[in-house]
């Protein structure tokens, strides 16, 4: 009895720890995650402490200093450039590990192995998009170049140097959560890193949905409705910039190419969200995707010399998508943003220039229907003969469960993203046909940024940008020498017009890319007149550039908005920079809202509309956050243009898309008896009032349903957006920071939207007096126990910048800096 | 008395370097060889072990402000750091005491 009482307590006793030991479902391990000595706890760091350390690093091959300043911010003295990006490595891995592990896993269709079968379906498109392909394409190339070799070895060795000085209990506390351990870095994991980042700004595959519109409605109607010129443009390269030199010539349109490919139609795969709460890089969001830069010259500053702005807009994320950092090696000092993961500053300034990126959002990612041999799929139509197709076997491992295999065509244009008969992630790529993608292509993006941390003057910022692949940039560049300038870069297909408009055919070599324009015939501009440059993700250049780069930009509205106010204004200081990135008028309104309302019969709305019509007439059509006028616009908006454009709703088995938000406008103001008007469903035939006021209508009751009766509290513009910065687990709610009280929006400079964001805030005055301003929406540490986690953020949400600590020489005293760390070899 | 005192140092001790279920073959050991009886056992596991994990959690919490706890607590749905601190105490204590009552059944088993 005795023995039986004590085997029994035994096993309870054992069970028990058994069970606080194991991750069940989501449930973490509760003993491991809540033991003070291991558990989460041991991440709960005492706060705002810096301390001074030394220690030695095997692999270093001198003495490093990393001195931080209040802002937890590294500064980096080292006295050979290995040691430099050693540095980088191992301090951004202190800050950012478990973060650079996440994002790299993403981006090599890893998810699965941490999260199990509920990233399956995101894995198996990130592997079918070929990302692991191109990243080891990519890296083949940085590690024949001696440069980029070097950067890459030595940035990994700091990672994996801080990675192995690391027992459990020191790990980020998302590996506790989720139980499991950190692995060794390797170089492929940077150039994935810059895959990924291709994928978040140069996919755009609406291909599907145009081929579908043009089979519906035939060429005319998408001449009309999808141009390729916007009604409403202001270009990155001022209309008038001469182009001094003589183009290629442009491979012939193939006849036929308006002829839709038929196959592709009906084989589009049904909408299948996927039943994922981790799905990253929504491509819908993709467009609102955008980003401001600008530079004026000397002329126009109050202090003589130039000052450049950028403000890059991504998904917002914590940890940040940023960690700010400077780096002093034998041949530069520069400080900026950088990547976690990658080596070098990637938007930021030195003694003598400043450069910051937007995205271009050319079309570099084509569709082709493949026409196979047979069933076996082992050879596709190519010029009247047969080509063999390349076989790919990705293996996805799966937590719990046992791996899966999947296989994957290649043919010359790319590989097969899903084949007939399979679903597609998104419910729009094109089912049966092979991807051309720019990000395919051998590159070596890591070079560029080398230079560029260490260029003097113009002509060393252009020789970094012809290093350049994808995914394009409009880099602005502004120097002490008061030059500035901007260069749409990356490499681009010479395209015939509408080339990849549609989904093209690929058993035909007249639909490939066939050639690149080269780098010195990218749109540019230097010095020009107006005394600025400016990039808002819209055309780079107006119909003169001579060669097609897409049909499709982002609207005008930014571009237009910061041009108008940099014309304006003279004598411009950083401050003045700072208001105009967050500025907050809304230029769609300007176009269309008075037309938009005079349409509205006051006589058909009931008192709480009439109520509403009378608030957003009288706005100041600023997007501030306590007003309510942007959030009966917004709403508005989206009701009236589904509404008018009801002919191109897509169905389940048939996407669609709508025409553009410039179109629509064009048809308010200036086509106010288009035949799209009327809507086929109902007999009577709908006008423009009809429309408006329908729209409105519905817009106020939706609002008064969801919001209670019009109020200055639920209804104000910033608590309607609800602007979330999400944990990038996008599960772990309480490591988010949600509803941040912020104005701006789509289509406003300030272009904070519910998810989006200015991602990086940066003002640079050069110089004798250089002097620098900036913050993210987050903060230096990864660790969401820190005060550095997200210490930013109310900054940021309030419009303010925080003035950079730039240290000369690594004996200057700086009272901002807090602490040093001595590295020893 | 002397019970309690032994399995909190050595746990604090042995936690150091090793994971968190050493505290569960020490209060079992020390029973095994200082066990009186099963409430005196379980007892002292619980107190030693809860005490411990309470405060080197507290002194934690108390440096960082409460900031992490915070936001374990409400993934945790316990609302409040202070919930969460008791959560966590009563977690090592509970193995604490099992462990401890389980060394004292087996000194009881072979004793005879």
């Amino acid at each position: 009895m005795k023995w039986i009482k004590a085997i029994l307590s035994s096993v309870l006793t054992i069970g028990l720890i058994f069970f606080f030991n194991t991750k069940l479902g989501i449930l973490p391990p509760l003993g491991k995650l809540l033991n003070p000595f291991h558990g989460f706890w041991a991440n709960a760091e005492p706060t705002k402490t810096e301390s001074e350390k030394s220690f030695s690093l095997t692999g270093l091959q001198d003495k490093v200093t990393i001195q931080f300043d209040d802002n937890h911010v590294p500064h980096i003295f080292a006295n050979n450039t290995y040691d430099l990006f050693y540095a980088q490595g191992y301090v951004t891995a202190y800050d950012r590990l478990w973060q650079m592990e996440l994002q790299t896993h993403a981006a090599a269709g890893r998810l699965s192995e941490i999260i199990g079968d509920r990233t399956l379906e995101l894995d198996r498109n990130t592997r079918r998009r070929g990302m692991v392909v191109a990243a080891k394409t990519t890296l083949t190339q940085m590690m024949s170049d001696s440069v980029s070799k070097q950067i890459l070895e030595a940035y990994s060795a700091g990672v994996n140097a801080y990675i192995s000085s690391l027992s459990p209990k020191d790990y980020p506390i998302e590996y506790k959560i989720l139980d499991y351990s950190p692995e060794p870095w390797e170089p492929l994991k940077s150039a994935l890193l810059l895959k990924q980042m291709a994928t978040t700004l140069a996919t755009g595959d609406d291909d599907g949905q145009m081929t579908n519109v043009l089979a519906h409605y035939g060429y005319d109607v998408v001449k009309d409705l999808f141009p390729d010129y916007p009604f409403h443009e202001n270009p990155v390269i001022p209309v008038g910039t001469k182009w001094n030199f003589e183009p290629l010539p442009t491979p012939p349109q193939p006849k036929d190419f308006i002829k839709p490919i038929s196959n592709a139609i009906t084989s589009l795969s049904k909408f299948s969200r996927a039943n994922s709460s981790l799905v990253y890089n929504d491509p819908q969001a993709e467009k609102e995707v955008g980003s401001n830069n600008w530079a004026i010259n000397g002329q126009k500053s109050a202090t003589g010399y130039p000052i450049l702005s950028n403000d890059p807009h991504l998904e917002l994320s914590l940890p940040s998508i940023w960690y700010q950092i400077q780096l002093v090696g034998p041949d530069v000092n520069v400080c900026g943003a950088s990547l976690p993961g990658a080596p070098n500053v990637i938007s930021g300034f030195n003694e003598k220039v400043a450069w910051g990126v937007t995205n271009v959002g050319s079309d570099v990612m084509d569709w082709y229907k493949i026409t196979f041999k047979d069933q076996t799929h082992k050879e596709y139509l190519y010029d009247g003969i047969y080509k063999p197709v390349k076989q790919v076997i990705e293996v996805i491992k799966v937590r719990g469960k046992p791996d899966v295999i999947d296989t994957v065509l290649y043919t010359h244009h790319g590989p097969i993203v899903y084949n007939e008969g399979m679903q597609s992630l998104n419910g729009r790529t094109p089912i049966g046909c092979a991807m051309r993608w720019i990000a395919h292509e051998p590159s070596n993006e890591l070079v560029t940024f080398y230079y560029l941390n260490r260029a003097k003057n113009y002509s060393d910022y252009v020789k970094a940008l012809s290093y350049y692949i994808s995914p394009a940039q409009n880099f602005v560049f502004a120097s002490a020498e008061n030059d500035i300038a901007l260069w749409p870069n990356g490499k681009f297909p010479i395209k015939w017009k509408e080339q990849g408009k549609f989904i093209l055919d690929g058993s035909n070599s007249a639909y490939d890319w066939q050639g690149w324009i080269p780098h010195a015939q990218n749109p540019h501009v230097l010095n020009p007149p107006r005394g600025f440059v400016s990039s808002a993700n819209q055309f780079s250049a107006d119909t003169t550039y001579p060669y097609y780069l897409g049909w499709e930009f982002s609207n005008y509205s930014r571009g237009e908005r910061i041009n108008q106010r940099l014309t304006s204004m003279q004598q411009i200081t950083p401050d003045s920079l700072r208001m105009l990135q967050n500025d907050n008028y809304n230029i769609h309104a300007r176009d269309v809202l008075p037309q938009l309302l005079s349409y509205v019969s006051q006589n058909q709305l009931n008192k709480e509309q009439l109520k509403a019509y009378q608030t957003v007439a009288g706005w100041n059509k600023q997007n501030n956050p306590a007003e309510i006028g942007p959030t009966i616009f917004y709403v508005w908006w989206q009701y009236f243009s589904l509404k008018l454009w009801d002919e191109f709703r897509s169905t389940e088995d048939k996407p669609m898309r709508m025409p553009n938000q410039d179109r629509t406008v064009k048809l308010v103001t200036t086509e106010p008896t288009s035949p799209w008007i009327d809507n086929k469903e109902t007999e009577q035939k709908e006008t423009l009032a009809d429309i408006a006021t329908q729209s409105f209508r519905a817009t106020i009751d939706t609002l008064t349903t969801k919001k209670g009766e019009l109020n200055p509290e639920s209804w104000a513009w910033a608590k309607y957006k609800s602007t979330t910065i999400l944990h990038l687990s996008r599960s772990i709610l309480p490591f988010s920071r949600k509803d941040i009280w912020i104005g701006g929006g789509r289509g406003i400079v300030n272009a904070t939207s519910e998810r989006n964001g200015p991602s990086w805030r940066m003002v640079v005055a050069l110089g004798p007096n250089l002097k620098a301003y900036a913050l993210y929406p987050g903060g230096q540490s990864g660790n969401p126990g820190s005060y550095y986690y997200d210490n930013m953020i109310d900054k940021w949400s309030k419009g303010e910048l925080l003035d950079v600590v730039f240290l000369h020489k690594q004996t200057e005293k700086n009272e901002r800096i807090k602490a040093t760390w001595t590295l020893t070899h | 008395m002397i019970l309690f005192v032994l399995i909190l140092i050595a746990s604090l001790l042995l936690q150091l370097f090793l994971p968190w279920w050493i505290i569960a073959p020490v209060a079992f050991a020390f029973t095994l060889w200082k066990g009186n009886s099963a409430r005196q056992s379980f007892l002292a596991g619980f107190a030693a072990i809860f005490i411990l994990w309470l405060g080197v959690a507290f002194i934690t919490d108390i440096q960082n402000d409460s900031i992490l706890s915070a936001k374990i607590a409400e993934m945790l749905f316990v609302k409040y750091s202070a919930i969460l601190l008791i959560v966590t105490a009563l977690i090592g204590g509970l193995v604490g005491g099992l462990s401890a009552w389980t060394g004292y059944l087996w000194k009881k088993a072979s004793t005879k």
